[in-house]
């Protein structure tokens, strides 16, 4: 037998001429697993529809000025653009920006090369992209719920239940990625919060979305076939699915945010995180109370008169309110952490402060709203709470970008930009929120005209004007932080590159260079407790101290 | 007969073998079942509350066209779980690198899988309920399609799972893709007695 061999120069220029070459632009973008890119994009477009959540949250803020007529929107557009301001509020800015930042940090913080399902999670964010646009683009068409094209209606439905399997999608790679893919030595007991809270909150996101999911398909069917079950056909979606707006469920959008805050306070004040295993437990106990597809059942019978017959039930009210304990206790220990140390204003612990501010008064107006004989639920208050809760999500949100920017973008957010969010979000934010729950004890009711003979109907119509100012103030500090981060990550080329720890960081994201190389860690220090960058870091300085002090 | 080592410089300059992924696809198994469950649990929960209503109301839950038959039911249970049986078969085998039966098991596996969804089909027919008539049609045509559906995203695991380990990647101790397709069947099953009890049992 005769074996031919071709020159070796001659094999290795063929091979490299036919190789093929690395996708570059779009391309590159489309067909990427990488977990910083597929996260870049969940961030990036969230914020996009955060626009579009934030103007018709403005619009339908100044159409309630005047509760006498309808005149800025109109009577036929208010209920449409009051549902889309909220569904795309949580469903295409809280919850996707949650799991951007998860998707690009999460396989950071737990020392993996990668997620769990990279093209899962980028197949997440595809769907996500198209069934949030068909949900936008069934408003447009006079669909989704209160609209009057069937086929619009139609469409929002499927959108919905395409939107919630994306979510899905993407949440259980992250929560894979946490369960499964931890470096040796990072026990659970020695994750970092906002893995953990990636985990508690994940897991609670799979058990409750789907329920969600199950009640859209169905009333999708319903919808198309008979409208038995929405007996007043798209007017009965809304209500039927407000159950994620109300606590504890709301609260289960939250979750991420106390890992984020958790993360970002002991980095700020340069020391550990005060009694961490308790940190873990008290997250992990507000998630289990804020799991809330059992109150869907109140929203299921036949008849829209008892939308809530959970309302009275004691197991409700417990529930919301020893959600308010976990919280508490977290507040408690970050003020100790900051106690122990020496805290630096940055950026980052000035926006998470407020945000964790916000998200206890929320969960505690929240659970306020769960006792009847305050006779608060479905007013004004309800709305109120809800937008301390979303809207110090977002902001911690807010934190963790401008905290993980270096990983995200290989560049910092430019601080006096992070600031002035801080200080106008927080208090656009507060603004709103006691305005809605003034006038919730008022007894204006959520999302529609208050009832004629109301006694206080001028202070009303004034709480809701400044709640509608102070909305323009938080739709512009959205749009200022979107300007900032786009600084960060379009202008990076034209700076220095940032530091592989600005900020000297805790855990182990701060163990590789920003943004970190492709499998993200060359070798990775020594993991022994929830700090390992700042064990390594003490370590050092104490060897060098020794080594002066023996010379 | 001893042999010399030979040094392949073909191999020297190959990339690092990729770091071990363990359990991973165990582990997002877990998780996406737990998912599945609950939207069809959810829809149960609508189902049953319905109901109870209902029938708190003094009317009776199905119409009196509406005809239910407990033997189509019965014999979807049965099916699957002698498939759930089948299933276990297969991984023991695949573990105990017994590749022809494992290729049985999991031939036959996914033979009852197919005679589960021709006997909801042959049920739905059956019923004498049109997907329009009334709300308590459009919940169980709900329920049971989404378990069907279920059905066949377990069939095709099972399917891409069993063709990877018949192919020689995932034997013996390395079997844990086929686990985790089965621990998908197996919940399928768990969530299909669900089904059955509510809606074939007591109705």
């Amino acid at each position: 037998m005769t074996v031919t061999e071709a020159p070796r120069d001659v094999v290795e220029t063929a091979a490299a001429e036919t190789e093929p070459s690395t996708p570059t632009g779009l391309a590159a973008l489309v067909g990427s697993g990488d977990p910083r890119a597929v996260g870049q994009l969940f961030v990036g477009t969230s914020l996009l529809f955060l626009l579009v959540s934030g103007v018709t949250g403005v619009l339908t803020g100044f159409e309630q000025v005047d509760t006498t007529k309808f005149e800025v929107v109109g009577s036929d557009s208010f209920l449409q653009l009051y549902t889309l301001h909220t569904i795309s509020g949580l469903f295409l800015v809280v919850l996707p920006l949650l799991l951007g930042l998860a998707t690009a940090v999460v396989p950071l913080q737990v020392g993996a090369s990668t997620l769990a399902f990279p093209r899962l999670s980028a197949a997440g964010y595809w769907v996500y992209l198209v069934s949030g646009g068909l949900i936008v683009a069934a408003y447009a068409v006079n669909g989704g719920p209160f609209g009057g094209d069937s086929e619009g209606v139609a469409l929002f439905l499927a959108a919905m239940v395409a939107l919630l399997m994306a979510l899905c999608a993407a949440t259980l790679s992250v929560v894979t990625t946490v369960i499964a893919l931890r470096a040796p030595g990072m026990s659970l007991r020695r994750t970092p919060l906002f893995s953990w809270s990636m985990l508690v909150g994940g897991s609670v996101w799979l058990l409750m979305l789907p329920v969600l999911a199950g009640m859209l398909a169905l009333a999708y069917i319903d919808y198309t076939y008979g409208q038995r079950f929405l007996a007043t056909g798209s007017g009965d979606i809304y209500p039927r699915l407000r159950w994620v707006f109300w606590p504890p469920t709301l609260f289960a959008a939250a979750i991420p945010a106390l890992g984020i805050i958790g993360d970002i306070v002991p980095v700020f004040a340069q020391t550990r995180h005060r009694q961490h295993r308790a940190a873990l437990f008290l997250i992990g106990l507000f998630g289990a109370l804020s799991f809330g597809a059992w109150t869907q059942l109140g929203v299921s019978g036949a008849q829209l008169e008892s939308l809530t017959p959970w309302l009275d039930s004691e197991v409700w009210t417990v529930v919301c309110t020893a959600a308010v304990v976990p919280l508490l206790g977290l507040l408690l220990l970050w003020t100790a952490t900051l106690q122990a140390g020496r805290p630096k204003l940055f950026s980052p612990l000035v926006l998470a402060f407020p945000a964790g501010a916000l998200l206890l008064g929320g969960v505690a107006a929240g659970a306020a709203s769960a006792h009847t004989t305050l006779d608060l639920f479905d007013t004004t208050w309800t709305s109120g709470a809800a937008y301390a809760v979303l809207l110090g999500t977002l902001l911690a949100a807010f934190a963790g970008l401008v905290f993980w920017a270096p990983k995200l973008y290989g560049a910092l957010v430019p601080e006096g930009v992070g600031q002035l969010v801080a200080l106008l979000f927080s208090l656009g934010t507060l603004v709103v929120a006691v305005a809605y729950g003034i006038a919730g004890v008022l007894d204006q009711p959520t999302f529609t005209t208050p009832p004629d003979g109301l006694d206080d109907i001028d202070t009303i119509e004034l709480l809701n004007l400044v709640a509608a100012i102070a909305g323009v103030i938080v739709v512009f500090a959205g749009l200022l932080f979107i300007l900032g981060l786009l600084r960060a990550g379009l202008g990076r080329s034209r700076r220095r590159p940032v530091a592989d720890d600005p900020w000297s960081g805790n855990t182990l994201e701060w163990a590789t260079s920003s943004p970190p190389p492709v499998g993200n860690f060359a070798e990775l220090p020594e993991i022994t407790s929830e700090a390992p960058v700042y064990d390594a870091r003490h370590r050092a300085a104490r060897a060098q101290l020794g080594t002066e002090a023996a010379s | 007969m001893a042999t010399e080592a030979v040094e392949l410089d073909v191999f020297s300059g190959a990339p690092a073998a990729p770091p071990a992924r363990p359990r991973v696809l165990l582990v997002g198994t877990i998780f996406a079942a737990g998912a599945a469950s609950a939207a069809i649990i959810g829809m149960i929960a609508l189902y049953t509350q319905m109901r109870a209503d209902t029938i708190a109301g003094g009317d009776t839950w199905l119409p009196q066209e509406a005809v239910v038959p407990l033997t189509p039911g019965n014999m979807g249970m049965v099916t699957l779980l002698m498939s759930a049986v089948t299933a276990a078969w297969a991984v023991y085998a695949l573990r105990n690198d017994d590749r022809s039966h494992a290729l049985f098991a999991l031939g036959l596996t996914e033979l009852l899988g197919v005679a589960f969804i021709v006997n909801t089909a042959y049920l739905w027919q059956g019923m004498g309920l049109g997907i329009a008539d009334s709300a308590q049609a459009e919940l169980i045509y709900t329920i049971t399609g989404a378990h069907v559906a279920m059905t066949g995203a377990g069939m095709l695991f099972l399917l891409v799972m069993g063709f990877q380990a018949l192919g020689g990647q995932l034997t013996g101790r390395a079997a844990e893709g086929l686990h985790a397709a089965t621990l998908f069947w197996f919940v399928t099953i768990a969530v299909y007695a669900v089904v059955w009890y509510t809606i074939y049992i007591t109705k």
